[in-house]
């Protein structure tokens, strides 16, 4: 039983970290912000040039052919970016989503598409149940629409857009007025549902695993302002009172981390336990990075409220992840009724016992 | 064309150093390395040519497993294939012993060019490349920014001391050192890195080379004493007064110093 990441795996979620420490910095985070889309084309095309869109993506179809246990590093590196760009719809879940639905005999869309997702010349947006608002369907050339017990392939030009607030000037969510009608309809009934779940649990692991890279850069801003921070003529970090807190939330993030790799291994080997796994994932990754965000708020005082200070980008993410792809009482729900029906199936981590 | 790059695997900038017990070098468990800076701009200059028209680039650096992962950024960037030397006691040479090694691999693949980066960020002593090219019997240009290929020869311009600039060319086969920021160093694709798995890494001996007995500890004329951090200290003096004041004080100092 293999419970680390290869060399192979480990050397592109360093590639991907090298990318987006030197083109995804804090100051191109809020120049973004400023925007109209808050998009910016020419880096989603710098992030195709690296892969990323990618990953998922069949090789037949331009793809890289890997799953979820090798997107989870490579999301976790854009949550601790501030990446603002739709990994998680387009990479993340519209590109297996189209996958599979080729996989169930219906070719067409995945034949368009999938080639131009790996290119980067293409941006899929995907509404799902738990929320009335689907994210990047401005920018997006397509959208993946659920109704019902279907899923709907809609173009751009077909609905009506309308956009909402949110507190992450990142994120960019809308209502989307649509009727849904046969022609666009490509899932449903029995394949209609389960893919609805697959791709909602794949969007909610997305969010789990960037959670991860979010707490863990709030946690390295606190750990570099308190050894720089001095008073009584000692950097504060010397203080147990701010060590303590540091660790704390050093320890849940830690802890979570494990948990989302459990459900990346879940999502990519299909198990029975995939949506509980994923629920857990995402309330304690959730509950890591928004308690690193409060602690790392904390640490560095009045100044972190500024919006100078750079604190308020990874705080604001914490907050808008924490309530995509399912809140936090969504997720606790799931997991409280699986555990309350033991409907819980036999641990195996998809491996087979060993054989005499 | 041939392009042989040397890469060096150096601690990554952000890696915390501290010294050994020994006192021989650095802590090098549980930090993480990185190509060279230096020697990236190095491997973009030398990817440039084989975009610009048909080349092959060779990537070659000595050292521990752990450089299996530099060379493999460095064919996922684009090289064709690497050379890893492998053998405790390369690792233990001095600047001229792994020149040695370097000028050996060279007699072998006989490039048309060689780039190395202008020094190491970790050891900082500029001497490899002269070394290199002076074996390999080779012209050579140091603090490179830019270079421009020819069917017989390359045009350099170099980086001088207060802000000037020289024009050089040199006949191939030569050397290059190239100074950082001479170009946008590209980033590794996942694509490149996947297909790096199936490019050929050549592991080789300094005796596989033919010089196994030319190098090591044994055969280094520098050997490194002593690594230490220097102790702080709190004598600075702040001269106060007008600039005339500061001044005359200042001319002062250096009188008691003796060095006026």
């Amino acid at each position: 039983m293999e419970f680390n990441f290869s060399e192979d795996q480990e050397l592109l979620q360093q590639t991907v970290r090298d990318f987006l420490e030197g083109e995804c910095t804090a100051e191109h985070v809020r120049q973004l912000w400023n925007t109209e889309t808050g998009r910016s084309a020419e880096f989603w095309a710098k992030l195709a040039e690296i892969g990323v869109p990618a990953l998922l993506v069949p090789e037949e179809a331009g793809g890289l052919g890997m799953d979820e246990r090798d997107l989870v590093l490579v999301l976790e590196e854009t949550g601790r970016a501030a990446l603002a760009e739709p990994v998680i719809s387009t990479a993340a879940v519209a590109a297996p989503l189209l996958r599979e639905l080729a996989q169930s005999g219906k070719p067409g869309l995945a034949e368009k598409w999938l080639g131009r997702i790996a290119e980067g010349a293409a941006i899929v947006a995907v509404g799902h149940g738990q929320s009335p608002f689907v994210s990047d369907a401005h920018v997006a050339d397509l959208l993946l629409l659920a109704h019902a017990d279907e899923i709907h392939a809609v173009e751009p030009g077909s609905v009506d857009l309308t956009a909402e607030k949110s507190n992450d000037g990142s994120q960019r969510i809308f209502s989307v007025d649509w009727t849904p009608v046969g022609e666009t309809r490509v899932a449903e009934g029995e394949l209609g549902r389960e893919l609805q779940a697959a791709s909602f649990d794949r969007g909610a692991l997305a969010c789990a695993a960037q959670q991860l890279g979010v707490g863990q850069r709030l946690i390295e801003m606190a750990v570099l302002y308190a050894s720089q921070r001095t008073q009584f003529g000692v950097a504060i970090g010397t203080f147990q009172a701010i060590k303590h807190r540091l660790a704390n939330a050093k320890v849940k993030v830690e802890y979570s981390r494990s948990v989302v790799y459990r459900a990346a291994n879940s999502v990519a080997l299909h198990l029975p336990t995939r949506s509980v796994d994923v629920s857990m994932a995402k309330l304690t990754a959730s509950e890591a990075a928004t308690f690193a965000a409060k602690e790392a708020l904390q640490v560095y005082g009045a100044i972190g409220y500024t919006y100078e200070e750079d604190l308020h980008i990874w705080m604001k993410r914490a907050w808008s992840l924490d309530l995509a792809f399912g809140t936090g009482a969504w997720h606790r729900e799931r997991v409280a009724g699986a555990v309350v029906d033991s409907a819980l199936p036999a641990e195996s981590f998809g491996y087979s016992a060993p054989t005499a | 064309m041939k392009v042989m790059v040397c890469l060096k695997q150096v601690p990554h900038q952000d890696a915390r150093l501290d010294v050994a017990a020994d006192g021989s070098w650095i802590q090098e468990d549980n930090i993480k390395f990185e190509i060279n800076s230096y020697d990236t701009y190095a491997l973009e200059e030398a990817l440039r040519a084989k975009d610009a028209g048909e080349a092959e680039v060779v990537v070659v650096s000595i050292g521990p497993d752990r450089v299996t992962q530099a060379l493999r950024t460095a064919l996922g960037m684009g090289a064709d294939r690497a050379v890893h030397v492998k053998d405790p006691e390369a690792d233990a040479s001095d600047s001229l012993g792994k020149a040695k090694i370097l000028a050996a691999i060279a007699k072998q693949e006989e490039p048309d060019v060689i780039y190395c980066g202008l020094m190491a960020d970790d050891g900082n002593f500029s001497a490899i490349p002269p070394m290199l090219a002076e074996l390999a019997g080779m012209p050579s240009a140091t603090g490179v920014i830019s270079s421009e290929a020819s069917d017989t020869s390359i045009t350099v311009r170099r980086e001088l001391e207060g802000g000037c600039r020289e024009v050089v060319e040199l006949p191939r086969p030569c050397l290059l050192a190239i100074q950082t920021g001479a170009n946008q160093v590209r980033y590794a694709s996942l694509k490149g890195i996947m297909q790096a798995k199936k490019k050929p890494v050549d592991v080789k001996t300094a005796a596989d080379l033919g010089v196994g007995e030319q190098v090591g500890a044994g055969a280094a004329k520098v050997k490194i004493n002593k690594i230490y951090i220097p102790p702080k200290s709190d004598q600075a003096e702040l001269l106060e007064g007008s600039t005339d004041e500061i001044v005359t004080q200042l001319v002062g100092k250096i009188r008691e110093l003796g060095v006026l």
